[in-house]
């Protein structure tokens, strides 16, 4: 199965990711190459099992979940900590445009 | 056989050695080893002699755990509050958490010794920690190879004797196999046994917390101190281990060991004889070899990196440079800024799994992908709990081959990601798993050897590594330079 550089190229927007077309061109070799490895797994196995469950399903009780209670939220002074512009939000400069 | 941490706790508890004391002499040997082995990318050794001051006063309030006052590291994914987390990303560079991990939160609580943060592949994609934004850390045991990955770091700190023991986190065997290219210990818990809260998230539903140590007592040490339900985290589980160390020196008499040889196709020959050799030693003191037979293996493989990098994809999207990390310096609008931030951040590998997982998630491929994965990965799950019913554990290589040598490039990605081909299959299943130092290969670098159980028996995993340690050669051997006892 080959991956064309077009269906790179709309991964790379679901995905938010730029390439250079330099990088795109060695990219798409690469990924054929592992697209293949993961196209074993519809070679290797027949039928199989319609239950799909994750590993941590089982391990969740749902009849025993926490009382949804209101605690008390996280400062905002430490919330906003990693963030360059420190007025108590979440900001962006302005866009040039 | 090196007892790191019963051996300083000893002097700790008698009031041989202070804490402050012991601290000061790792960081000594840190300052002195990490230029060498790049294992340690952030030092906190502030805060660490604090926490050792901390540590002091518990220890003469007596009651204090054995972890009390003692030196260790974690990889760079686990979160600390008010101190770098990194994952060795550039997209998170700068970034200081608000917040401790569960893990972090329990061995503060016991008076442990934070040194830093230890080096891995960036967001834990890797085999050999070179894709860290800080370079690669170096075997201890030869620089020129690899340490393994993803937690290389906190496998060479341990190894050099730059901290006592290590927290790293497996999601495909990247606690085991670090272990195993260094010649020291690697626990990877039941899923669900230790909290995963404060982990920044590489595959969720493969992700485990276990510990780097010199010795299979210290890695039952270190695990009994972090396990435990976590209200903060839906998959952990409330299991009663009753006392795990009292578990460790349990007759192995009648213990049925399964050996499946998909586990062994294309091993080192020097490898599989070692590890044949150490089943003898089990043989010889009563416990039972059982054949066993694991046709699902052969799909374990792909079916891991669609699971990964489907979950990658899905919790690397939170970097966007708004919250946190790494910001582009120019753009024209939100999209742009999102999408430099993101490209200039994640590193070669890290895209590629973003990609491969947006690719099996994706409208039409999902169904052949992403669906099919899932389905199969029941089938393993099965497999194993159905092998559970034929033997006690299973015993199997870590890795093809002994640690590769630095900056090889002549393998594909493909090839790279056969290299944990024996790993992966037991996060699919989410089964505990152990590696043990078992032998040294023609060029002196170490050989490990796979102890595996079913879920929830980590005490049996760790009991059958504990008789193996004790009954054979000093494998793990004694290293020169770092902290001497």
């Amino acid at each position: 199965m080959t991956v064309t550089k077009t269906e790179i190229e709309k991964l790379s927007k679901l995905a938010r990711l730029y390439f250079s077309e330099e990088e795109l061109e060695k990219f798409a070799g690469e990924f054929d190459e592992i697209i293949a490895f993961a196209d074993t797994i519809n070679q290797s196995v027949e039928g199989g099992t319609s239950e799909i469950r994750s590993v941590g399903t089982e391990l969740v009780n749902f009849e025993n979940l926490r009382e949804d209670i209101v605690m008390p939220s996280l400062p905002n002074e430490k919330i906003v900590s990693n963030v360059e512009d420190k007025d108590g939000f979440f900001s962006l400069k302005r866009s040039k445009k | 056989m090196r007892e790191i941490i019963s051996e300083l706790s000893k002097k700790l508890h008698s009031g041989e050695v202070s804490s402050v004391e012991l601290t000061s002499e790792y960081i000594k040997a840190v300052e002195e080893a990490n230029p060498k082995y790049n294992a340690i990318v952030h030092t906190t050794f502030e805060a660490a002699l604090e926490h050792a001051e901390a540590a002091d006063e518990m220890l003469k309030e007596g009651n204090a755990d054995t972890l009390c006052g003692i030196p260790m590291v974690m990889k760079d994914n686990i979160c600390t509050d008010g101190l770098l987390t990194t994952c060795c990303s550039n997209v998170l560079k700068g970034f200081k958490p608000y917040y401790d991990a569960t893990v972090w939160e329990k061995l503060k609580e016991k008076g442990a010794v934070l040194l830093g943060k230890a080096n891995m592949d960036e967001f834990a994609m890797g085999s050999t920690s070179e894709s860290s934004c800080y370079g690669a850390p170096f075997n201890p045991r030869n620089t020129g190879h690899v340490t393994g990955g993803s937690s290389g770091g906190a496998a060479a700190a341990v190894t050099a004797n730059m901290a006592a023991y290590a927290l790293g986190s497996d999601t495909g065997g990247s606690v085991r196999q670090p272990a195993a290219y260094c010649g020291i210990v690697g626990l990877k818990p039941t899923y669900g046994s230790v909290s995963r809260y404060g982990l920044i998230a590489y595959g969720s539903s493969l992700d485990q917390i276990g510990p780097l140590t010199y010795s299979v007592k210290d890695a039952a040490i270190v695990f009994d101190a972090i396990k435990g339900f976590d209200r903060r985290d839906q998959t952990s589980k409330a299991f009663d281990y009753g006392n795990i160390l009292d578990y460790l020196d349990r007759d192995i008499k009648g213990v049925k060991i399964g050996i499946a040889e998909e586990f062994f196709d294309g091993i080192d020959p020097d490898m599989k004889t070692q590890i044949f050799d150490a089943v003898k030693l089990f043989e010889k003191n009563g416990a039972e070899i059982v054949d066993i037979k694991l046709p699902a293996l052969k799909s374990a493989l792909p079916v891991y990196y669609i699971i990964a990098c489907a979950e990658a994809s899905s919790n690397l999207g939170r970097y966007d440079g708004i919250r946190y990390g790494h910001r582009t310096g120019s753009y024209d609008s939100i999209d742009d800024m999102i999408y430099k931030t993101r490209s200039e951040g994640f590193g070669a590998e890290v895209k590629r799994r973003i990609m491969l997982g947006t690719y099996v998630l994706s409208s039409g491929y999902y169904d052949a992908y992403y669906k099919k994965a899932c389905v199969i990965r029941e089938e393993i799950r099965r497999e194993f709990d159905e092998t559970y019913e034929k033997c006690d554990i299973l015993i199997a290589p870590i890795a093809p081959t002994t640690a590769p040598v630095l900056n090889f490039k002549g393998l594909s990605s493909v090839e790279m990601y056969l290299s944990d081909i024996c790993t992966v299959p037991i996060n699919i299943a989410g089964i505990p798993s152990i590696s043990v130092p078992c032998g040294i290969d023609k060029k002196g670098l170490p050989i490990g050897m796979q102890i595996m159980g079913k879920r929830f028996d980590d005490a049996k995993v760790l009991n059958m590594a504990y008789f193996y340690e004790q009954n054979s050669k000093d494998w793990a051997g004694n290293f020169e330079g770092g902290v001497r006892i």
